[in-house]
């Protein structure tokens, strides 16, 4: 799962002009045909290190988003959703899993990725910050904010760079499984009992904000990111992923029966486009740099998990063994 | 045929399938590898969806719903062998329970698959190839873990020394057990327990490990009979905390 | 750690955590492609790639990390190290047209598998293999052989580094199909869904 947003701050273009003009011209004549980006190819810096830093973040995404939902695994109710969320969150390793592949054709080691994310140094998806306090806290994630990666994801998954296309197209066929049982379980909630749609109703009041947050800060204050777009590696705007989001599944969460804590909350029928408070970009910005309810505890159970299974990879290492990349 | 003789071994088996799967599933998110990770969650699932095919089977016999019966009884009314109820601990002695366990799973249905009782022997035929998974991955761990470095191999054989007792108790031997035997549903705990010996001792003969003397190894039963270590409540408390919000009620 | 998550309440302290440091040496493990056979009679295909001590566990862990939804009949994994690839092409060039005639008479021959990358964005297939001694003669051989015109780019494996998916072992993929609660069709909340709006319309209406 991934919200984006908070990737591309501060590009510098100047080292552009460092490039080989005539292979940089060769190689943005490829993207504008449509043709993809393969790991064997001339690439600028620029694009090789925003495209690992944005495919690393999302496979980081992937495997703290475990966290939340993982937590209600041994206590899902019935069978049904038991079997159902274990293998979504198994899912969500498995994304993290095609992920640092994909992000590794492009030179970065799996093993240096997470120890950048332990040590602090990268970064992941905001939303998973926060505790899941109750049971509808963990569909409200499965469904809207699953949802909410799935824009994203669809979206990137037109980009330039062939491995990361091709882990995502694996990742979309997967997700639509996630999305159908995260609205299933929502939709029970709203037809059970009064204790049901109460659980939900809170859960909704308390995720709102963070899931403004989750397609990233307004576009208005947002880095220059003209060059990505360019180069198809930033695929849409935060506010336009945050707008076909509203549109896809306010409705859905209207109809429902459940209220939205957002007065504002409404789309505008002559722009088309969905009007909204304006997110408090201050708070986002505390919690992504470390002060948000869970930050410790996730980086603490990575760091927990590293050290638990260090006994188990050093007893596979053999001097027979080589790193290399993978090819595709 | 008494009926009861028969539920009594389908229920032995399907809470030893839902109490290992819900314990290997705790593992998911947190294990030593990525792919690894992916790997015990799958085996997890098999579990849970088997045990949950056993409680169909035992609602076909007018037990109430799958539900109920994972969700709804007191740990004193589970017949799950002491093993698998026991805390994860570290990767060691998750790994060595899985191989203890599942290798006798896999000759249990083996066996199974020539039941009189046409349910199970179908069960057993369907399992037969995500068992020879869970027995190929646990074989091939235990050889590479039992081998390795000096730690990997005392970790394996302090927790192989330590589940060793418990693993005897999955082969309790139920009050029914001529019953079932004559009767053709199963040939019985004796026998399992004698194929298990072979195939335990045919895999640890490859790694560095030895195993304990059997004859000297003092068995924990009381698991059949609802006799339970101090881990059992909490687990199944922890399983039904959301289910017992309102068990009427449709989640 | 006091967490809402019992899980996490469980683990142990382990480590340091006020000490976080960088792995002086990062434990990496070799790297392995997967190729997978979607369908009985269906030619496989390349997946991914995965890291994993020795060749048998990467068949292990392949079968769960790339086989475990979808359809799959059988599978196999071979170290990276031992994939030969061809030059990449431009445009509308035959990769075919950069391999170099090779021809190795002394050596004993050896069966090598084939994949061709038809396009961009696109996975390797395998389509045939042949008989050489180097996996560039394999690759001079596939040339006068298996050549379509406007391959992307080539693959050749030795037969013999790749670890194969015996028959016995096909029973793997048995229940695959009926695993449904992983399918997106089991979660049809449709009905509920419309017997719960009926039900509101009611009550609004009473």
């Amino acid at each position: 799962m991934y919200g984006g947003g908070n990737t591309f701050e501060g590009i510098k273009t100047d080292h552009l002009k460092q490039e080989d003009p005539i292979l940089l011209a060769a190689f943005e004549a490829r993207i504008e045909r449509g043709e993809k980006i393969e790991p064997a190819d001339w690439m600028p810096d620029l694009y090789r290190k925003q495209l690992i830093r944005m495919i690393e973040q999302h496979a980081h995404s992937e495997i703290i988003g475990a966290l939340p939902e993982g937590t209600w695994i041994t206590r899902a109710p019935g069978f049904k959703r038991k079997l159902a969320l274990m293998a979504k969150v198994q899912d969500e390793v498995g994304h993290a899993q095609l992920l640092y592949s994909a992000a590794e054709t492009l030179g970065k080691s799996r093993e240096q990725m997470i120890d950048d994310l332990i040590t602090g140094k990268s970064k992941y998806s905001n939303i998973f910050n926060y505790p899941t306090f109750t049971w509808a806290d963990c569909c409200f994630i499965s469904w809207l904010v699953d949802a909410g990666a799935i824009v994203n994801q669809l979206a990137n998954a037109k980009g330039s760079y062939g491995p990361y296309c091709r882990a995502l197209e694996r990742i979309c066929a997967e997700e639509s499984f996630h999305l159908k049982y995260g609205h299933h379980c929502v939709i029970y909630l709203a037809a059970g009992t009064q204790k049901q749609r109460d659980m939900f109703q809170e859960a909704i009041n308390r995720w709102w904000a963070p899931m403004m947050h989750f397609f990233g800060p307004a576009d208005k204050i947002s880095a220059h990111t003209e060059v990505l777009m360019k180069w198809k590696v930033k695929m849409s705007t935060n506010d336009d992923t945050r707008n076909q989001f509203l549109d896809m599944y306010v409705p859905k969460i209207w109809e429902l029966g459940f209220t939205i804590p957002d007065s504002n909350l409404k789309k505008n029928t002559e722009t088309n486009r969905w009007e909204y408070t304006e997110p408090d970009w201050e708070e986002f910005k505390k919690v992504i740099n470390g002060d948000g309810p869970c930050n410790k505890e996730r980086l603490e159970v990575r760091r927990i998990a590293e050290e638990r299974g260090k006994w188990v990879r050093e007893a596979l290492l053999t001097k027979a063994m080589k790193y290399v990349m993978p090819l595709a | 045929m008494s009926n009861l003789a028969l539920k009594e071994l389908l229920y032995k088996i399907a809470d030893d399938q839902l109490i290992l799967g819900h314990r290997n599933s705790e593992w998911t998110g947190f294990g030593p590898l990525l792919e690894e990770d992916i790997a015990f969650s799958s085996m997890a699932q098999d579990k849970v969806g088997h045990s949950q095919a056993m409680y169909t089977i035992l609602h076909q016999l007018g037990e109430q719903v799958p539900d109920t019966l994972a969700f709804m009884r007191p740990a004193n009314q589970f017949h799950n062998c002491i093993l698998v109820e026991l805390p994860n601990g570290e990767y060691d002695f998750s790994l060595i329970r899985h191989f203890l366990f599942d290798t006798s799973e896999a000759i249990r249905f083996e066996m199974l698959s020539q039941s009189s009782y046409q349910p199970l022997a179908e069960l057993s035929r369907k399992i037969r190839g995500e068992l020879r998974y869970h027995t190929l991955h646990a074989n091939t761990w235990i050889k590479q873990l039992g081998s390795a470095t000096e730690e990997s191999i005392s970790r394996l054989q302090k927790s192989l020394n330590e589940a060793l007792p418990y693993a005897l108790g999955i082969f309790e031997e139920s009050p029914f057990e001529k019953k079932i035997i004559e009767a053709g549903i199963f040939e019985g705990e004796k026998e399992l327990q004698k194929r298990w010996v072979k195939k335990v001792e045919e895999i640890i003969q490859q790694t560095n490990l030895s195993l304990p003397d059997l004859k000297i190894t003092i068995p924990v039963f009381g698991g059949r009979t609802g006799k339970h270590s101090e881990h059992l409540q909490p687990l199944v408390d922890e399983m039904s905390e959301v289910f017992r919000i309102d068990p009427g009620a449709e989640w | 750690m006091n967490s809402l998550d019992p899980r996490v309440n469980r683990l142990p302290e382990i480590g340091n955590p006020q000490n976080i440091q960088d792995k002086e040496q990062l434990d990496q493990f070799g790297t392995f492609e997967v190729f997978v056979q979607p369908k009985e009679g269906k030619p496989f295909q390349h997946e991914g790639a995965l890291h994993a001590p020795n060749l048998e566990m990467a068949y292990i862990l392949a079968k769960e990390t790339f086989t475990r939804r979808f359809t799959c009949t059988s599978l196999y994994v071979v170290d990276t190290r031992n994939v030969y690839v061809s030059p990449i092409t431009e445009r509308d060039q035959n990769a075919y047209d950069l391999v170099e005639n090779v021809s190795d008479q002394s050596k004993e021959k050896r069966s090598f598998e084939i994949y061709h990358l038809l396009k961009r964005g696109k996975q390797h297939v395998h389509v045939g293999s042949v008989k050489a001694s180097t996996p560039q003669e394999a690759m001079s051989v596939a040339k006068n052989q298996l050549n379509a015109g406007k391959v992307f780019n080539i693959w050749s494996v030795a037969s013999n580094d790749i670890r194969f998916t015996s028959d016995e072992e096909k029973e793997l993929w048995l229940t695959l199909p009926e695993k449904k609660f992983r399918d997106a069709a089991d979660y049809k909340g449709g009905e509920k869904l419309s017997s719960f709006l009926e039900r509101r319309i009611k009550e609004s209406n009473v």
